[in-house]
């Protein structure tokens, strides 16, 4: 009885000594990885942020909005922005091989799908980003025409025009990590499909005398008549 | 170099033809079939009677009309004087025509016609728009005498006008570019214009031709260029300028991207000489320094009120990224005032001003973007004129744009501060 102790005790300091045996080499390469991706990672954030000022991004996204977007959500600047994702993905992907090299099955089989799932989700984010640069400028650039225009609810019209680029922008970045496809689309359908209807509806029922008039304005024997009258509002600037 | 590029070789055949000319009159023209035939025959009838001795050339450099211009230009010469060619003249008045690339703009236009006046050799030019109502001899040789005759570098016009017209060029065009760049001229944005070959050969080696406000207003940056340069600038008196005297408010926004927007940009490119420039000096004149007349014009001024408030009030988020807390609010409290009491003076509108191209230069935003939240202030400042000026002579508005151009220069330091701070 007190052999078959000791040789359990035994074995089990010897399963021991091999387990450490064969997981310590496997930590320390894991380690050697992780610690070789830092600097690559490093690297590559530098040469990115060399590249950026080089390109003038930052002037650019100051000149398309997106610095303001960026700053309205406390974030750093695009260049910073992007030199810290490449970073973060760079380091994140060389932590995942280190943790592969433990030899870890169920380890391995969820950094795997962590893996194909990561291109997915960093291209949302991209989408996402883009969505709501373009979103912001559009939506800028609908407030001004309609303001200088003299449209009458200048606000509804640069709502409108980001709300559309926005929802669009996230049934796509959702569509991409593969979330409820069906569901997103159908819904993204139904919402657009449903304002369309709404709109039609409201302008023609609601509207049908100043739908008459656009008509004629534009059709019709107004046309020389509005004309004049615009020519009444303001002197010549030039 | 730029010349093998620029100029076709059709174009170069014709030109080489000519030789070398004394005086050149170019035509932009983009489908202007109805007036072009009237325009060339004026400014022959002005070479005959004002340049007799003269060696003259016509060239008409033409954005892709689909109307016949181009040949509109050539046909005129046997079908309207088929008797005249040469013939009061000592010598032959040349015609020549050629297609530019990339599109119809006034840039393009331009370059052309400075490529051909390089290659001939011109010693005065003139560019004549086919759009010009009022155009005849005397415009003509107006344009030309004193670059030709005088040693002037640069000829902007001058017009008689009524007191509520080119209100842009008024507020904001003239005094700034007086007080800015030392030099007032009151016509910066203009279709008529007349310039020496040195110029000319200038400007064309200069590699701004890509750039959107010298593709929109290439006269602006021309007329800065050459002051910027220390040549000879001068206005001269064309007479009444003709045309409509109201117009929509598609209109303000087109013009003030072109030409605000054009000023703007000649301010960066040109801030070593602006920030050094210290006391404004008069600019030689030929005829009367200014003409206004005050026939009654019908202005829906509530409506330019309305339009002012509203602007405000709906892109106060925009403004804010433009202009300081304290201009904002103060133009914010104007615009909530009523109609009478709505004003916007001097001091707060040159503030304004002197913030957007500080916004401008650091692209706080989208450039266009800037120059169209710029509208609704500008109305603004407009309907103040308006109302303040409704029955005012023509001496009180020139007193009070004097006013306008001292205020400029007072507060010029400002710019420069605020130029420089980012």
């Amino acid at each position: 009885m007190k052999d078959l102790i000791i040789q359990g005790l035994q074995q089990a300091y010897q399963n021991l000594v091999h387990m450490i045996s064969v997981f310590l080499p496997r930590l320390v390469a894991m380690l050697l990885i992780m610690l070789a991706g830092l600097f690559v990672a490093l690297l590559m954030k530098y040469l990115l942020r060399l590249i950026l000022r080089f390109t003038q991004l930052n002037r650019l996204s100051e000149e398309s909005g997106a610095s303001q977007v960026l700053r309205n959500a406390a974030l750093p600047t695009i260049s910073e922005l992007l030199t810290r994702s490449l970073f973060w993905v760079t380091w994140l992907a060389f932590t995942l091989v280190g943790l592969s090299v433990l030899g870890i099955p169920e380890l391995h089989e969820q950094i795997s799908r962590l893996f194909q799932l990561l291109p997915e989700v960093f291209v949302a984010i991209l989408i996402l980003f883009v969505g709501v640069l373009a979103a912001n400028f559009l939506s800028r650039a609908a407030l001004l025409a309609a303001v200088n225009a003299g449209f009458r609810s200048p606000r509804l019209w640069s709502g409108s025009t980001r709300f559309v680029i926005l929802i669009l922008a996230i049934s796509m970045a959702l569509e991409q990590i593969g979330l409820a496809n069906q569901t997103v689309t159908s819904a993204f359908s139904i919402v657009f499909g449903a304002c369309m209807f709404a709109l039609a509806i409201a302008f023609g029922l609601g509207g049908r005398d100043l739908a008459r008039q656009t008509l004629e304005r534009y059709l019709g024997d107004n046309r020389k008549r509005d004309k004049e009258k615009e020519k009444e509002e303001e002197p010549s600037p030039l | 170099m730029a010349e093998e590029t620029l100029l076709s070789d059709d174009f170069l055949r014709q030109l080489m033809g000519v030789g070398e000319v004394d005086l050149m009159v170019g035509i932009p023209t983009h489908n202007n079939a109805q007036t072009i035939g009237a325009t060339v025959a004026v400014v022959e009838e002005s070479f005959r009677q004002n340049f007799t001795r003269d060696r003259v050339v016509i060239v008409n450099v033409d954005g892709g009309s689909r109307d016949g211009t181009p040949d509109e230009v050539l046909k005129s010469i046997t079908e309207t004087h088929p008797s005249l060619r040469g013939l009061t003249s000592l010598r032959t008045i040349h015609r020549i025509t050629t297609r530019y690339t990339g599109g119809p703009s006034p840039g393009g236009a331009l370059r052309s016609i400075l490529a051909a006046a390089d290659l001939v050799r011109a010693k005065a030019c003139a560019v004549i728009s086919p759009q010009s109502p009022g155009l005849d001899t005397n415009v003509v040789k107006n344009l030309l005498q004193p670059a030709y005759r005088e040693n002037f570098d640069f000829v902007a016009p001058l017009y008689s006008r009524h007191k509520f017209e080119g209100l842009l060029a008024r507020l904001v065009l003239y005094p700034m570019t007086r007080a800015l760049f030392g030099r007032g001229i009151r016509e910066l944005h203009s279709t008529d214009f007349g310039f020496s070959g040195k110029l000319a050969t200038q400007c064309l080696g200069e590699d701004v031709w890509g750039e959107d406000p010298v593709r929109k207003s290439p006269e602006i940056w021309m007329v800065i260029s050459a002051i910027a340069s220390g040549l000879n600038c001068g206005q001269t008196f064309l007479g009444p300028k003709v045309q409509p005297a109201t117009t929509s408010g598609t209109d303000i926004v087109t013009a003030i991207r072109e030409t605000v927007g054009a000023l703007f940009w000649c301010l960066e490119s040109h801030q070593d000489f602006w920030t050094r420039v210290a006391n404004p000096e008069p600019v030689p004149t030929f005829g009367p320094d200014h003409e206004l007349t005050t026939d009654t014009v019908r202005i829906n001024r509530k409506r330019i009120y309305e339009l002012f408030q509203k602007g405000v009030t709906d892109l106060s988020p925009i403004l804010k990224t433009i202009l300081t807390d304290q201009t904002r609010t103060e133009v914010e409290r104007i615009a909530a005032l009523d109609e009478r009491n709505c004003r916007i003076e001097n001091q707060l509108w040159v503030t304004v001003v002197l913030e957007f191209a500080t916004a401008y230069h650091h692209n706080v935003m989208n450039r266009d973007h800037l120059l169209q939240s710029f509208v609704p202030l500008y109305r603004g400042r407009m309907y103040s004129f308006l109302a303040e000026h409704h029955s005012s002579t023509p001496d009180e508005i020139e007193k009070d744009t004097e006013k306008l151009c001292l205020e400029f220069e007072r507060q010029k330091p400002y710019l420069l501060e605020t130029w420089k701070a980012k």
